[in-house]
C-alpha cells in the first residue's frame, strides 16, 4: 500500500491507489498516519486511482476524519471513480465527508 | 529468579580433564553470560541432570562412557526433554558411530581432540537452530489457539442467526450467510412482531474478524430490542444508531436495512442506514432496486434521522435483500458481480420458491467468482409473497 503525498503549506494532498479493503486497511491507516503532520490543517485524499473501497477502507477514512477533527483540521475527498462514488453515497459517507469532483475543486473549496 | 545466562549446556564425558578445559576455554562466553555449563560423567547421570534442570538447552556428549554410553543417551534424551538439541563428540574418523548418533537424532558432531574454535561454532549454530525451532513452535501454538478461538466465535455467531423462517401463504422467507473468514461481520434477523407483521433486518459491519463480530452481536441485540418496542423502521434505526455511536472509539460502523412487512396489506415499510438497496423481483422476472431513503451507516455520529419509505408488493413479488459480498464479489479478471448480474439471476423466470431463489444467488456468485477467494461475507435474505400457497 503506497500513498503519494504533496504538501503546500498547511495543506496535505494524499494520493492512494489500488484497493482499499480489509486486507490492506491497516497498511493504508499506517501510511496515512505517518504522512500526516500535526501542522496540517487540511488533508485532501485524492482517490482517483482507487479501484475498490470496502467497509474496512471506509472505516480508515472515517478514523482519519475523526482524528483531524479533534484538532480542528479537516478531511476532503476528491476524484472518485463512479463505483467508488456509489459506495460513498449508499453508505451515507458523502454526507459526513465533503466530496469534490477533482483536486482543483477541492482546493477551491478551502477558500 | 531469571537466569543470568542465556543458554545452559550439559557436557557429558567420563574424562575428568574435559570439565576444567571446557570452563577455561569457554570462560569469555561464560563471563559474558552467554553460556552456563553443567557436567555429567555418564549417560545415566546426564539423564538425571536433564530431569533436575529442565532449562538445559543443549547436550554435548562423548560416545564411550561407563554405565550408559552416548549413543544410548542420545536415544533417551527426547523422552526426558523433547525440545533440546544434542551434539556428539567422537573419535576422529569414527564414521560408524557418528552416523548412528545422527540417525538417533544428534544435531551435529565434533571430533576429538576437540578444536575449540570449531566447537564454539557448532554450539552457536545448534543453538541458533534451536531458537528458530522454538519460535516456530510458539507461533504454531498461537495460531492453533487463535483458530480455536475463532472457531468458537464462529459457532456462537452462526447459532444466533435464525434458522426457522415464516413459511405461509403471503409470507415466505429464507436467509443464508456464507462468512468469508471464520467470523464474519454480516448478519440478518427475522423478527415476529404484533399483528402478524414481520421485521427483517440485514446488516454489514465494517471489517471482519473478532472485533467486528462483537460489534455485530451488540448491534443485532439492539435492533431486536428496538424493533419490538417501535413500529417505525426509521425510529428503530435512529435508536440503534444513538446507542451504537456512544463510546465507539474504534469507529466501527454498520450498514443496516430494516423493513417491516405486513402480509395482510402487502405493504413493506422500510428505512435504510447506508445499506445496499434490496431488489424487488416481479412475476415476469423483471426487477428494480427499492428507492434509497438516504440514511447514513449506524455508529458514526449522534442524532441521525432515518427516513421511511413504503412499497406495496404485487402478488407473487420477491424481495431480495443482500450485502455487498454479493455485488462486490470478484471474478478471476477482477470484475465485480454488480447489481446487473444479480438482476440477471432472476431475469425471465417467475420466482415461486423462496429457498430456490435464495440458493440461485449464492450459486451465481460462486460460479462468477470461480477460483477467486471470497473476500467478504455473502448474505442474502429472500421474502416472497405467494398468494396461491405454492
Amino acid at each position: 500500500m503506497e500513498i503519494n503525498t504533496e504538501r503546500e503549506g498547511t495543506l496535505l494532498v494524499a494520493r492512494a491507489g489500488g484497493r482499499l479493503d480489509s486486507i490492506n486497511a491497516r497498511e493504508f491507516d499506517d501510511a496515512l498516519k505517518s504522512a500526516i503532520s500535526d501542522s496540517d490543517q487540511v488533508l485532501i485524499m485524492d482517490l482517483e486511482k482507487v479501484s475498490y473501497v470496502s467497509s474496512a477502507g471506509l472505516r480508515v477514512i472515517l478514523l482519519t476524519a475523526k482524528t483531524l477533527q479533534q484538532r480542528s483540521a479537516k478531511l476532503l475527498i476528491c476524484s472518485l471513480a463512479e463505483p467508488i462514488r456509489e459506495v460513498f453515497e449508499i453508505s451515507g459517507f458523502d454526507k459526513i465527508i465533503p466530496i469534490h469532483a477533482n483536486l482543483g475543486e477541492a482546493k477551491a473549496s478551502i477558500g | 529468579m531469571r537466569a543470568s545466562w542465556k543458554y545452559k549446556i550439559l557436557v557429558v564425558d567420563d574424562e575428568p580433564d574435559l570439565e576444567r578445559l571446557m570452563l577455561q576455554r569457554m570462560r569469555r562466553d561464560i563471563r559474558a553470560g552467554l553460556y552456563k555449563f553443567v557436567f555429567a560423567h555418564n549417560g545415566l547421570e546426564a539423564l538425571d541432570r536433564l530431569k533436575e534442570q529442565p532449562d538445559i538447552d543443549l547436550v554435548l556428549s562423548d560416545i564411550n562412557m561407563p554405565k550408559m554410553d552416548g549413543l544410548t543417551l542420545i536415544e533417551q534424551i527426547p523422552k526426558v526433554q523433547p525440545d533440546i538439541r544434542s551434539v556428539i563428540i567422537s573419535a576422529y574418523g569414527d564414521m560408524k558411530n557418528i552416523r548412528t548418533a545422527m540417525n538417533r537424532g544428534a544435531f551435529d558432531f565434533v571430533t576429538k581432540p576437540i578444536d575449540f574454535d570449531d566447537l564454539k561454532l557448532t554450539i552457536s549454530r545448534t543453538l541458533q537452530h534451536l531458537v528458530e525451532w522454538r519460535e516456530a513452535l510458539e507461533s504454531r501454538d498461537k495460531l492453533v489457539a487463535l483458530q480455536n478461538e475463532l472457531g468458537v466465535a464462529s459457532k456462537i455467531q452462526q447459532s444466533i442467526l435464525p434458522t426457522r423462517f415464516p413459511d405461509r401463504p403471503g409470507c415466505r422467507i429464507f436467509a443464508n450467510m456464507k462468512p468469508a473468514r471464520n467470523v464474519g461481520g454480516d448478519f440478518f434477523d427475522v423478527i415476529h412482531l404484533a399483528d402478524g407483521r414481520i421485521g427483517i433486518a440485514i446488516a454489514d459491519v465494517s471489517d471482519k474478524g473478532v472485533p467486528a463480530a462483537l460489534f455485530m452481536m451488540s448491534c443485532r441485540t439492539l435492533i431486536k430490542g428496538a424493533a419490538i418496542g417501535k413500529t417505525d423502521p426509521g425510529e428503530v434505526l435512529h435508536e440503534v444508531n444513538q446507542l451504537l455511536q456512544e463510546d465507539n472509539d474504534a469507529a466501527m460502523f454498520v450498514t443496516v436495512f430494516y423493513g417491516v412487512y405486513d402480509p395482510e396489506s402487502r405493504q413493506f415499510h422500510y428505512a435504510n442506514g447506508g445499506h445496499n438497496s434490496p431488489l424487488v423481483v416481479h412475476t415476469d422476472g423483471s426487477s428494480a432496486e427499492l428507492p434509497l431513503t438516504g440514511g447514513i451507516a449506524l455508529g458514526l455520529m449522534p442524532d441521525l434521522d432515518y427516513d421511511n419509505n413504503t412499497v406495496t408488493l404485487s402478488p407473487g413479488d420477491l424481495i431480495v435483500l443482500y450485502t455487498d459480498g454479493v455485488t462486490e464479489a470478484f471474478d478471476e479478471q477482477g470484475n465485480q458481480f454488480g447489481t446487473r448480474r444479480l438482476q440477471e439471476v432472476f431475469a425471465g423466470v417467475e420466482p415461486t420458491d423462496v429457498r430456490e431463489a435464495n440458493r440461485s444467488v449464492f450459486e451465481a456468485v460462486e460460479k462468477f467468482a470461480g477460483e477467486t477467494p471470497q473476500s467478504d461475507d455473502i448474505t442474502c435474505v429472500t421474502l416472497l409473497h405467494s398468494a396461491d400457497g405454492g
